[in-house]
């Protein structure tokens, strides 16, 4: 019973880890490479899920709307880089803020007034809805093991891409010196442009596949920002290997941590106190991991600049 | 008679120096008369917003503007000196002296500890702990179900001594004071030397730990001093709106608070007042507006918000006292000076 509840949780955090790396990757190289704070990334997961959840509904084929909305959250983020942000990359940071504050209550209303107030729902196709046993007694919905597999490719996709490509290459040397990077004749402005598409396609990606589980809504994005941005600092700003292992431990820790803290805090004091604290605490725990590494480590787990 | 009263002339120098300011705290002494002929007593409430949320961005104003610390997680601060009525009286303790007492010591503690742990940092991810620490007690809030949880708690109004806050006027006094207060304090404060250092420290770090003075210390006592002014206002607001909820500490709300002091003009004492009342008064009409134009859509004002918000961005260089200063810069107004920068 305990075991299978805690294979369930990890698996569960584990999923949670891997969404939130994919909202966080594209981020931590915007605030790396670029220096810009974008506070509307959590906005791109909400257009990936609309778009996936609208076209699934319109065409009755939910591979398809997850199909047709990659390429639309790509052109949502290379036009939204092409309109606004690029002006905003030699402003200050809380220019930065408010402007892309500005862009969340944009977006928000735009879906609002597009889709209503209301959640959508969108019903999974009956060959993702089963479940599969991860161990003998131990049933796991399908879905949710994709949503790990795709996340996990992803990762992997993304991984090779930086390390072994020869634009992966560039975007590393963006991240550790921009205007070095700029000096040896590469066109940093493209590359913006592409880094600053793909980051908002990942996310979007991120929000077609939370769609499903959560209630598609305006602002379902933000929880998820402030999470990744949690994460990027965790792993430190502009790594995406530091991104990757700190939205893995924030997605655990998050999950597991409410699901056992109560119970583990009930056995050091008694039981009233216990379930008072527990999911105080617990909702605390990753703003609390956060300041303890950026106590002992100010630039974060791995830092990209040199 | 100088040399006698320095302490008056010093107070008759700054208001010379900063008439915007003191026009507008002087106008918001005087509109409970234009209200009340009018008969518009809604009014007093929105006034009385303005003046609230004006003090916690002046608050803000004060390690956004001056220190240059982008703080993300100032409204923490005004949740805890909020929550201070709330759990004051949830013990039975409605005395209103006391819940102010006890959010200027909440608030001094919580600013000494995050700005201790936040201040090792800079930059982004100065921006990123703030909002993290603030997140932190917004959860904190949400899951305390004897606080009240996600639904807060409605409280009474804080019981003055002879100052009855049922009275809207006394109240709306009462809150007017606090403002003309933190007005002058905050006026003392970047007049005086502590203040001029933290415009240095802003300008550059290294060139005053260089004079041999700590930045660090200084910061330190800036953000403490901007977070008891945010939990005054805090205060002043749960005992207002009657109600308490983990909303008032919401991220957003410290968006808001950034929002006001840019619309006003940063590291300027009128700037953040300034800024407060354009926000509100847009929240108020952009919905009337909107609804003129196209009744179906008077409930989505944001749309037209969030892009005005980055117009501000992109061509408001200075916020609306830089562009008070530019005009009477125009028109030739020796007489006009800005607020010390």
């Amino acid at each position: 019973m305990t075991l299978t509840l805690i294979l369930e949780q990890a698996f569960n955090g584990l999923q949670a880890g891997v969404t939130l790396f994919l909202v966080a990757a594209g981020l931590t190289l915007i605030l790396g490479i670029m220096d810009v704070v974008f506070l509307a990334h959590g906005a791109q997961v909400m257009i990936g899920a609309y778009a996936a959840a609208a076209i699934a509904a319109a065409t009755g084929n939910f591979y398809l709307g997850f199909l047709l909305a990659i390429p639309l959250t790509f052109a949502s983020g290379y036009l939204l880089e092409f309109l606004l942000i690029r002006h905003l990359y030699r402003r200050d940071h809380m220019e930065q803020v408010l402007a892309t504050f500005g862009l969340i209550l944009f977006f928000n209303e735009l879906i609002r007034i597009g889709f209503g107030p209301a959640a959508l729902y969108s019903d999974l196709p009956p060959s993702l809805s089963g479940f599969v046993e991860i161990l003998p007694g131990t049933p796991y919905p399908v879905y949710r093991l994709g949503v790990i597999l795709v996340g996990l490719a992803c990762a992997v996709a993304i991984h090779m891409f930086v390390s072994r490509t020869r634009i992966g290459a560039m975007v590393r040397a963006g991240a550790n010196n921009p205007e070095m990077t700029a000096a040896l004749g590469i066109n940093i402005k493209i590359l913006f442009r592409l880094i600053f598409a793909t980051g908002a396609c990942f996310a979007g990606v991120a929000g077609m596949m939370l769609g499903p589980i959560t209630a598609v809504q305006p602002g379902m994005g933000e929880p998820l920002l402030i999470l990744s941005l949690v994460v990027i600092i965790i792993g430190g700003i502009g790594s995406v290997r530091g991104a990757f292992i700190a939205a893995i431990i924030v997605g655990l820790v998050d999950t597991l941590g409410r699901v056992f803290l109560p119970a583990m805090l009930r056995l050091v004091v008694d039981q009233a106190t216990a379930d008072g604290a527990g999911p105080a605490v617990a909702s605390m725990l990753v703003y609390i991991v956060m300041a303890v590494v950026l106590i002992f480590r100010p630039t974060g787990l791995f830092p990209a600049k040199g | 008679m100088r040399a006698v009263f320095p302490a008056i002339q010093l107070v008759i120098d700054g208001i010379r120096d900063n008439r915007l300011l003191w026009g507008l705290i002087a106008g918001f002494a005087l509109f409970p008369i234009y209200t009340h002929v009018a008969d518009l007593p809604f009014w007093n409430d929105v006034a009385m917003r303005i003046m609230l949320l004006g003090m916690a961005a002046m608050g803000l104003n004060l390690v956004l503007g001056y220190g240059g610390m982008v703080s993300f997680g100032h409204a923490a601060f005004v949740g805890i000196g909020a929550y201070c009525v709330g759990i004051s009286q949830f013990y039975g303790i409605t005395n209103g002296w006391a819940h102010l007492g006890f959010s200027i010591v909440a608030c001094g503690f919580a600013g000494l500890v995050i700005g201790y742990l936040a201040l090792r940092t800079s930059g982004i991810y100065f921006i990123m702990i703030t909002l993290a620490f603030a997140q932190m007690l917004f959860f904190l809030f949400v899951s305390l179900e004897a606080y009240g949880g996600d639904d807060g708690m409605s409280v009474d109004r804080g019981e003055f001594g002879f100052i009855d806050l049922y009275d809207p006027l006394r109240l709306y006094f009462l809150i007017w004071c606090a403002l003309a207060l933190v007005s002058l304090t905050l006026m003392f404060i970047v007049r005086s030397r502590f203040g001029v250092t933290l415009r240095a420290i802003k300008s550059n770090e290294s060139r005053v730990e260089a004079m041999g003075l700590s930045p660090l210390r200084f910061k330190m006592v800036g953000y403490v001093i901007s977070a008891v002014i945010c939990g005054i206002a805090g205060t002043l607001f749960a005992s207002w709106q009657e109600y308490v909820s983990p909303d008032i500490m919401h991220w957003t709300r410290s968006g808001e608070l950034m929002i006001i002091i840019i619309l006003g003009g940063l590291a300027t004492l009128a700037g953040p007042l300034l800024g407060a009342i354009v926000f509100l008064l847009l929240e108020e009409s952009l919905p009337l507006l909107l609804g003129a134009v196209a009744p179906a859509y008077a409930e989505n004002w944001m749309i037209i918000f969030g892009p005005l918000l980055i117009m501000v961005v992109l061509f408001g260089r200075g916020g609306l006292t830089g562009i008070i200063d530019r005009l009477s810069a125009a028109r030739g107004n020796a007489d006009h000076k800005a607020d010390p920068r």
